[in-house]
């Protein structure tokens, strides 16, 4: 039986003023467990800012940012690391930790969530095969391609087992053929139950898949193709004040004539591709 | 994370920042370790100042001179009086005849002097030692005001000149080392807390990439800690390294000067470790907290 779907992460109502002349404004969307979603727009149209805010490494003007339990509105400093523990992050650049190996680069993950040597050494064969770099466990990162390096980078983040990897441009730096390569393996975590948000400016490649995807323009979200509802996400947030924004969320779009079923869901397509 | 787990984590972090940092942070040790060397000198010096001056106070007593022809009663009520302050250790009663007696042996060979006198001039007295922790010129000087003013009491002397010069010197040396020893101290901790901040500098896409995977602050901030704390152990043992064999030296020239007790040298690398803990603490938190 397919899992059911569910939101794991949203954005909702979420304003930020990048510049004098440019402002992310009214920002929704949501990304449902196992979804893969791109999210598409030129350089500089707040993609990466948006993954930001979603890691929260930067806060909302206004509206907020929902992931997993963390609600950006009410997020501390030692919650934000427990958020990062429970997500995968991705970069253009790879950031890894140069003075260390694959292995170590990995581990690192697994260390700060607090998990003892002999389990990452068990878990670590496995990590490291599914992207391919088991027999480059002891090299640093200097020693690999750059595909290598962007696979490290993916193993870190599926350490933990995330429920949700953020990639910003993870196939910037990459020629089409190790992009091709790059873009497998996401598919290939993502069809493990992983949601994958995937940002990028690279239109064909996403016409390519033919996933999901949000297109961001002008600081505003011009075209979903396949939006779902946040509703989910929001019932299973125990605060009151966030259950009753939902609530009044809800109204406003009841109110504008969208209809609801008993579940709570909007009639609207579910997403995933 | 299991308490052994932390610990390992954090001794092979860093140690890794100190390898990655090799010449800066041994720049930085030698610089404190000489800079704690010259603490440490003043501080041997007034130790060992401070140990003759206390030797000497052990020496010092307060004389009672008695009038003439006093009954023996009124001798006895002196020194019943006497042994009554708490601040004195013992009292010896000099009749005046051996009062001569020492006297002719101070002489020497001037001694025919006092063989020439008719009459012996000098009194009774009674010799007082103090205790240690009152052998102060203010004390002395309280009693002698007091046994002054007795019945059958002619006069009171001590050497107050010596004693307040005495502890003038040492109340001198002790201030150098104060002043000497924050002056010191403070430029450990800044010394410490710029190494840090360079090897927060050239760390700091790691420590990113930590936070990005999660890592909490105590996590990321420990092992800058640990590198101070062992930068200010290391300059420790340097500069006691160092006094040793400048002590070594030095005792073939000025026999019986006295080194630091085991316990002393323990308290003094105990406290760089902390003030070194405190430098890179200041770094790091600062950082952090951008």
């Amino acid at each position: 039986m397919p899992e059911e779907k569910r939101i794991i992460a949203g954005i909702y109502h979420l304003s930020k003023r990048l510049s004098r002349h440019f402002t992310l404004k009214d920002i929704n969307f949501q990304v449902a467990n196992g979804e893969f979603v791109f999210l598409v727009g030129p350089s500089g149209a707040g993609k990466s800012t948006l993954l930001r805010m979603m890691y929260m490494d930067d806060v909302p003007d206004s509206g907020q940012v929902i992931v997993g339990r963390f609600v950006s509105t009410r997020m501390k400093r030692s919650t934000i690391c427990s958020l990062r523990r429970k997500i995968g992050i991705v970069f253009q650049d790879f950031r890894l930790l140069e003075d260390r190996t694959v292995f170590e680069n990995v581990a690192v993950a697994m260390k700060v969530s607090g998990r003892g040597m002999s389990e990452i050494k068990r878990e670590m064969t496995d990590i490291l095969s599914r992207v391919g770099l088991y027999h480059k466990r002891y090299e640093c990162p200097a020693a690999l391609s750059g595909g290598e390096q962007q696979r490290v980078a993916i193993a870190r983040a599926i350490a933990n087992r995330p429920s949700i990897l953020l990639a910003d441009e993870p196939t910037g730096n990459l020629d089409p053929y190790v992009t091709k390569e790059i873009m497998e393996l996401l598919f290939k975590i993502n069809s493990g139950g992983t949601a994958v948000l995937l940002a990028t400016h690279d239109v064909e490649l996403v016409r390519s898949f033919g996933q999901r995807t949000i297109y961001l323009e002008d600081g505003r979200v011009v075209k979903d193709s396949g939006r779902v509802f946040e509703g989910d996400l929001l019932r299973s947030i125990s605060d009151s004040q966030v259950e009753r924004r939902a609530r009044e969320f809800r109204d406003r779009r009841i109110g504008r004539g969208e209809k609801q079923d008993g579940t709570g869901n909007t009639n609207r397509p579910e997403g995933g591709g | 994370m299991s308490a052994f787990n932390e610990f390992k984590y954090i001794l092979d972090e860093s140690f890794r920042m100190l390898r990655r940092r090799k010449a800066s942070n041994i720049i930085s040790v030698i610089i404190m370790g000489f800079s704690l060397l010259v603490l440490l000198i003043f501080i041997l010096v007034t130790l060992n100042i401070s140990m003759v001056i206390d030797n000497a106070r052990e020496e010092m007593r307060v004389y009672v001179y008695l009038e003439n022809g006093l009954d023996q009663d009124v001798i006895e009520r002196v020194r019943t009086g006497l042994y009554n302050f708490d601040s004195v250790r013992g009292v010896v009663f000099v009749p005046r005849e051996e009062a001569l007696e020492r006297f002719r042996e101070r002489l020497g060979e001037g001694s025919a002097l006092v063989d020439d006198l008719e009459t012996n001039p000098l009194p009774n007295s009674f010799e007082i030692r103090m205790k240690r922790a009152y052998s102060t010129g203010e004390e002395m000087g309280r009693i002698a005001g007091k046994i002054g003013d007795w019945d059958g009491v002619e006069d009171v002397r001590y050497g107050k000149d010596w004693v307040e010069r005495g502890e003038k010197i040492v109340l001198g040396f002790y201030m150098t080392d104060f002043t000497l020893g924050i002056i010191v101290f403070l430029s450990i901790v800044f010394v410490i807390s710029n190494t840090v901040r360079l090897s927060i500098l050239s760390g700091r896409k790691s420590i990113e990439i930590l936070k990005l995977v999660g890592a909490t602050n105590r996590y990321i901030q420990v092992p800058f800690i640990f590198e101070g704390a062992f930068q200010g152990v290391i300059s420790a043992v340097l500069a006691v390294i160092l006094l040793w064999v400048s002590y070594k030296v030095g005792s073939r020239y000025l026999p019986g000067i006295t080194f630091f007790r085991l316990d002393g040298i323990a308290g003094f690398v105990a406290l760089c470790a902390v003030l070194g803990a405190a430098g890179s603490y200041i770094a790091i938190r600062k950082y952090l907290k951008r």
